[in-house]
This record gives structure tokens, C-alpha cells and sequence, in this order.
């Protein structure tokens, strides 16, 4: 199942790639199916692990609960945020 | 987004995470400049790791391990998998076997937050969650990280204002919203922290909303001419009790160039297509501030 979605999806890039290259932008229109498409496939994956992650994006939050329920904290420090930059 | 599909698409260390850890994910560049008990506690840990500088002005980014009470654990700057699996087990079992497992820590009062810093989405506003990806032009790689980058599709926020919401709800798109998408969300953020179009870089901007529908086209570029895009816009927008309960739209079009931290792009042009899809506040990444607020929300709200 998930083989066969994988395929469907590629193939639907490989069709918009196709319609970018064959059309000049000022010819070119983003068709409504095109916007369906696409915008289904640029949802986040139900599966990707990372998002299972319970994040604290408040250090004082996670060090409260570090303090309560005695763990240490990790902390993922990026430039831009981790969760949402790029 | 490297990351978040080779280091915490790991089970061991997501287990780890979710069971004897708890996660914590920032942008540094807030907490080593905030002026309150958050900053103060971020830099007492970051202090003691190898990235510290005068007064906290460079980057202290990593992954950090540390107790409740601020003493470092860890630090790392690197995001293989085995060596993150390794280096937690590890201080774990440290900190398990240290007096500071049991030690009683009290909680820090978040006192007078930094109001440059501790920002909240626009009161009757909207949060519009904004993915962007490559569609085609890389040259093929056998190499794993960069694999990782082509296929990339990156997450911001989009913040709208109570009055902009209004005049959605009213069939007007308004001027400040089409110059603040152009801005700071038709960018090319799949590889890392992307430059934001300066307002004389925009070029060409028209949005609209007539029955339902979301339309536009832009053209975005450099004075060079080193960095542009040039795109078509289609969404739906719902109103429901004079409310916006749903702005789907995509953007998709030409891109090309790239930036200080976005380097890898393909070469020429290439399609880059950026999906706009409300939030409903179920994912916590919805409360994170867009990448073109850092610093001067008001300034990106305007």
C-alpha cells in the first residue's frame, strides 16, 4: 500500500516538473487540479517519527518538568526553529 | 530538517526521548539574547558548552543534555544517529548514577518576560502553517545528507491579524498580508535559514479573492537578478461565522538562486511549490513564531 502511494506521488511531481518545463510562466496556470495535488502532497507524513516527540518549545516548561518528574533535558538548539524554520 | 529525518527519525533515540528525556526544541538565536530567568537559564547551560561567546552573540546551536537545576551534560554538533544513541545512553547512565537524579530542584519563575522575545500569535488572528519543496532540478546523489535536502519539505508559520482576518472574512485580501506572504513566506527554505525578499524585491504582487477562491502572481528578484521567483497562486478560503475556518492555497513556479545558508540549490531554474493550509493548534509547532518575525514582530506584522 504505502509502495504504491509512494508511486502514485512521484509520478504527480514528475507530471507538474513536466508542465513547469513545457510551459513558459507567462503561458503557464496553476490548474486546480494542480493545487489539490500538490497541497496533499506537501502535508506532513502521518508516520514521521519525530513528530511523536512530545517537544516543550519553553525551556522553563521543560524545566519544570525535568524538576518533577526528575529527568534530564534534551535540548535541540537551532538556528531557525527546529520545529518550524526550515 | 537534516535532523529531523536522520537523528529523530531514529526509534531508539525517539523512545529514548519520549520515555527518559524531556525534549525540548528552541531557536537559540531567542534564548541566548532574551533578557529574562529563560535566557538567564539557557545561557548558564550553553556557558558551559564549547560554543560560548563574548556576550552570547554567535550561534550556540547543538543538541545539549542537562539538568533541571543547569549543569551540562552534553553537547554535540553532530547529528549521526549512532553517535546521538551512544552519547545519551551514556550521560543517562550518568545522570542516574549521579546525586542528581534524586536531588530536589525548584521550579524558575518565568518572572517578567523579554517582550522582544516571548511572542504570541495575533489575538483573533490566524496561524497558517507554510511548506515548501523542490519539485525537480537537483542533479541525482549518491550522497545520503544531500538525498536528505533534495527531498526536504520545510515548515513555517504564517501569522495573520485580527483586522487582516476581518477583511478575509469580508472577500478582501489585504494589501499587508500579499506584501508579508511575498516577504517572508515565498522563499526557498528547504536547505536551511533563507534570505527574506527585501520590499523593493518584489517585483510584481497581486492576490485576490472572489467566490471562494485564492489567486494570485508574483515575481520576486534580486536587483542582480541572482535570486528570484516567479509563481502562480491558487487556493479556497471558507467562511464560517464570520470566521476563516479553512485557506488552503499553493504556490508553484519558477525559482532560482540561492542564499548564505540555503547553498545546494539546482542549478538555473527550478519548481519550487509552497503549500498555505491553516492551523488548528493540534500540532505544537503551531505556536512557533515565523522565521521572518525573529526579533521584531511588529516589524513583520506591520
Amino acid at each position: 500500500m504505502h509502495k504504491r502511494i509512494g508511486v502514485s506521488c512521484l509520478c504527480a511531481l514528475t507530471a507538474i516538473a513536466a508542465t513547469l518545463t513545457q510551459h513558459s510562466l507567462s503561458a503557464w496556470e496553476l490548474s486546480e487540479q494542480d493545487f489539490k495535488r500538490l497541497h496533499a502532497q506537501l502535508q506532513p507524513q502521518p508516520d514521521e517519527s519525530w513528530r511523536t516527540i512530545p517537544w516543550k518549545i519553553g525551556l522553563l516548561d521543560a524545566q519544570h518538568l525535568a524538576a518533577a518528574e526528575k529527568k534530564p533535558i534534551f535540548i535541540w538548539a537551532m538556528d531557525g526553529h527546529p520545529l518550524g524554520c526550515t | 530538517m537534516l535532523d529531523r529525518a536522520s537523528t529523530f527519525a531514529d526509534s531508539d533515540i525517539v523512545e529514548m526521548l519520549k520515555t527518559k528525556f524531556v525534549p525540548l526544541a528552541i531557536d537559540q538565536a531567542y534564548q541566548r539574547r532574551q533578557k529574562d530567568a529563560e535566557g538567564e537559564f539557557y545561557r548558564k547551560i550553553a556557558g558551559q558548552g564549547p560554543r560560548k561567546t563574548k556576550d552570547f552573540q554567535g550561534t550556540t546551536q547543538g543538541f545539549y543534555i542537562a539538568t533541571a537545576d543547569g549543569n551540562m551534560l552534553l553537547y554535540n554538533n553532530n547529528r549521526d544517529p549512532q553517535k546521538v544513541r551512544r552519547l545519551m545512553k551514556q550521560k543517562l547512565a550518568e545522570f542516574r548514577s549521579s546525586s542528581a537524579r534524586n536531588a530536589s530542584v525548584a521550579k524558575i519563575d518565568a518572572g517578567k518576560l523579554d517582550p522582544r522575545f516571548n511572542v504570541e500569535p495575533p489575538e483573533g488572528g490566524l496561524v497558517v502553517r507554510v511548506r515548501a519543496k523542490v519539485m525537480d532540478g537537483y542533479e541525482k546523489s549518491s550522497d545520503r545528507w544531500r538525498q536528505l535536502f533534495q527531498t526536504a519539505v520545510s515548515r513555517d508559520n504564517l501569522w495573520i491579524s485580527k483586522d487582516e482576518h476581518k477583511l478575509l472574512t469580508q472577500g478582501r485580501f489585504p494589501a499587508s498580508l500579499q506584501h508579508r506572504i511575498a516577504r517572508y513566506h515565498l522563499v526557498d527554505n528547504t536547505r536551511g535559514e533563507p534570505p527574506m525578499w527585501q520590499g523593493k524585491e518584489i517585483r510584481k504582487s497581486e492576490m485576490a479573492i472572489q467566490d471562494g477562491k485564492l489567486w494570485g502572481t508574483i515575481h520576486l528578484q534580486t536587483d542582480s537578478g541572482d535570486r528570484g521567483y516567479q509563481a502562480e497562486l491558487l487556493g479556497t478560503v471558507e467562511i464560517k461565522n464570520d470566521e476563516i475556518v479553512r485557506f488552503d492555497m499553493v504556490a508553484l513556479g519558477e525559482f532560482w538562486g540561492e542564499g548564505r545558508y540555503t547553498k545546494g540549490a539546482p542549478e538555473g531554474k527550478f519548481p519550487l511549490a509552497i503549500s498555505f493550509t491553516l492551523a488548528d493548534g493540534a500540532d505544537v509547532a503551531d505556536k512557533v513564531p515565523p522565521q521572518g518575525s525573529r526579533g521584531w514582530v511588529q516589524g513583520y506584522l506591520r
